[in-house]
């Protein structure tokens, strides 16, 4: 489902996702539609925008977190203007996968959009870049550890905290993905991280790691 | 004339214009306190000018919690005041003169007895005593008269006139004895006097009486340009945050989505044309292109109004912006969202934004703590931080953070000793 107050990304958006193989069964143009079409339709994802009427502020995120508790599992990918760090920190502050924090613009990159979405619905992570960017941006009291990464590894750091998969991370860095496999190995060494197979429980290990010492 | 103006109520008493000044003082305060805005400021200002007795001082501030100290430091100047010596006004001195004027009444009588018994015939001279006796209660009776006026151009203008009108007077009344008793008819030559006193009057009106009602009506007018203004400028800060906020959500709501809806449709073009690699990358650059149009347009929101402040207001800006330079933030446990004016948010988040930047970039400081504080009548917003220290107040940073806060109505306070950190505090009037 979809809950986007402008038509035409709305529109536009349903149609995308149509073309692709999703069954779009709702959309909506603001949050308390959200919430009652979330108990009517059970969705596997919503797609919500930040800002919604009727304040036009931060309706998307207080609603997304709502939805989430009131249908646990609930997939959000959320869409916004801005990257706030802080909005990321609040969706990714859960426990449970199927978090996604995108700019708007990414819905023009269809194939990693979509990626994207695909990733979410599964329970995967889906962080825009520059929430990662922001996150890993170097600041005086940094952790320690952080400035022992090579360059290659704060790369992969990067492409692991935005939720990508190692083979994803290799095709993205055009590297094998034993190569891959070795630096996340390293980085979960030198960060002191419990390695961890599912995708996005080590993004999530990374993220906590990142805003507990940031 | 029993009735003594310092046993008397003060109800009906000439105010002056530092009792006025007092007034407008509390009016002032209660404004920024809150209890008058600013149409009732300017209303009562208008009113407390105007005032000429306490009375009407009084009903201007009756409905102020603050008003009875006010009047009473208002009118506490008056007792102490030293002046020139006046005529008595204790009750002896009110005893003195009852029993004075009941001497003179009787000697005005006795005079007229001895003129009676011992010279029939003779001209009808006792007025010229009564005149003699009456000179005194005359001069008496004008000078307390202009001492009721209250202390300064009033006083002594009515000393002036009043001294002026009895001389006057008695020439008057002698030329008309004159002219009765002698039964000559003199020409008028009071009137040579009158001349004179005129002159006398005229002298005091140009000289020292103009000036000083020039002075007096040039500070009320300075006094309401100044409060003019100051509320016009809230007015225009205000109006260019909304203003501003408009702009925010027409680029969101209008620019900002259709790039991404055509960023959108070019990423089905580039999918539909996978078969036609030329093409493809064409419309590729077209959607990067559009991207960057859109990453432009975020930032330049971002510094109309960052995301966070228009969304959640000061205090989660803060903090994010905190965050963002490691900053330790303090936010006063009392202020609500949405309690300060959008200009106010404004300009607070700015000043710490700017302070920041030159905590970190100039200073190189290890640590800076940012406090936000409900200090009634306003907010006061520090930064602190453990740098070099030596900011120039008059530099051209400081300055441009000065402008932002004193466009506001605020002051900012900057302390930076070489090599001791520095430590900036706003504060801000709040409903300003």
């Amino acid at each position: 489902m979809i809950a986007e107050d402008l038509a035409l990304l709305r529109e536009g958006l349903v149609a995308l996702l149509r073309e692709h193989d999703f069954d779009v069964v709702a959309q909506v143009d603001d949050a308390p539609g959200l919430l009652r079409v979330i108990a009517g339709h059970k969705p596997d994802l919503a797609i919500v925008d930040v800002r919604l009427p009727p304040s036009y502020t931060d309706e998307g995120i207080r609603a997304a977190l709502e939805a989430r508790r009131r249908q646990p599992g609930l997939a959000v990918l959320v869409l916004s203007q801005y990257v706030e760090p802080t909005y990321a920190g609040e969706l990714i502050s859960e426990e449970a996968g199927g978090i996604g924090y995108l700019l708007k613009e990414r819905v023009g990159d269809l194939r990693a959009f979509l990626d994207a979405v695909r990733r979410v619905a599964e329970g995967g992570t889906a962080l825009d870049r520059e929430v990662v960017a922001q996150l890993l941006a170097p600041r005086r009291s940094q952790p320690q550890e952080l400035a022992q990464l090579t360059r290659r590894e704060h790369e992969v750091l990067a492409l692991m905290a935005e939720g990508r998969s190692n083979s994803a991370i290799a095709d993205a860095l055009v590297v094998t993905p034993g190569a891959v496999e070795k630096h996340v190995s390293s980085i979960f060494g030198k960060l002191d991280l419990p390695a961890s197979d599912s995708d996005h429980r080590r993004v999530l290990a990374v993220l906590r790691y990142l805003q507990a010492t940031g | 004339m029993s009735r003594s103006p310092l046993h008397s109520g003060s109800g009906g008493l000439r105010a002056g214009d530092r009792d006025r000044e007092a007034i407008a003082e509390l009016l002032r305060a209660e404004h920024l306190a809150g209890r008058l805005d600013s149409d009732e400021l300017e209303q009562r200002l208008e009113r407390c000018l105007a005032a000429t007795t306490y009375a009407e001082l009084d009903a201007i501030t009756a409905d102020l919690p603050r008003r009875r100290r006010a009047v009473r430091a208002a009118s506490r100047p008056r007792p102490h005041r030293p002046g020139p010596p006046g005529p008595p006004a204790t009750m002896r001195g009110v005893h003195v003169r009852r029993v004075l004027r009941g001497l003179a009444g009787l000697v005005a009588v006795l005079v007229l007895a001895i003129w009676a018994l011992a010279s029939s015939g003779s001209p009808f001279w006792p007025p010229w005593v009564w005149l003699g006796l009456a000179i005194p209660f005359a001069l008496d009776a004008a000078i307390r008269w202009a001492w009721r006026r209250p202390a300064g151009a009033a006083r002594q203008a009515a000393l002036v006139w009043g001294v002026g009108a009895v001389i006057e007077a008695t020439l008057v009344v002698i030329w008309a004895l004159v002219w009765i008793i002698a039964g000559r008819a003199a020409y008028f030559w009071p009137a040579w006097s009158l001349l004179g006193i005129l002159a006398v009057w005229g002298v005091h009106w140009i000289l020292v009486l103009r000036p000083r009602l020039d002075r007096a009506s040039a500070n009320a007018e300075l006094a309401a340009q100044v409060e003019e203004l100051s509320r016009s400028r809230g007015q225009a800060a205000d109006a260019q945050a909304a203003e501003l906020g408009r702009i925010e959500r027409d680029l969101h709501d209008g620019a900002q989505a259709r790039l991404v809806a055509l960023s959108m449709q070019l990423g089905r073009a580039e999918l539909a044309l996978e078969h036609e690699p030329g093409a493809r990358r064409l419309v590729e650059d077209a959607r990067q292109e559009a991207s960057r149009a859109i990453a432009d347009l975020r930032d330049l929101s971002r510094g109309i109004a960052p995301p966070l402040l228009a969304d959640r207001g000061l205090a989660a800006a803060v903090r994010a912006l905190g965050a963002r330079y490691d900053a330790e933030v303090e936010v006063d446990p009392s202020l609500e969202p949405r309690q300060l004016t959008p200009a106010l948010e404004r300009g607070a988040y700015f000043v710490i934004a700017e302070a920041l930047t030159n905590a970190a970039k100039h200073a190189s400081a290890q640590r800076i703590a940012i406090r936000l504080a409900l200090a009634p009548p306003g907010l006061c917003v520090t930064v602190l931080d453990d740098g070099c220290g030596g900011a120039d107040p008059g530099g051209s940073g400081l300055g441009g953070l000065r402008g932002r806060v004193e466009a506001l109505g605020g002051t900012l306070t900057v302390t930076s000793p070489a090599g001791e950190g520095t430590s900036l505090e706003a504060r801000f009037p709040i409903g300003s």
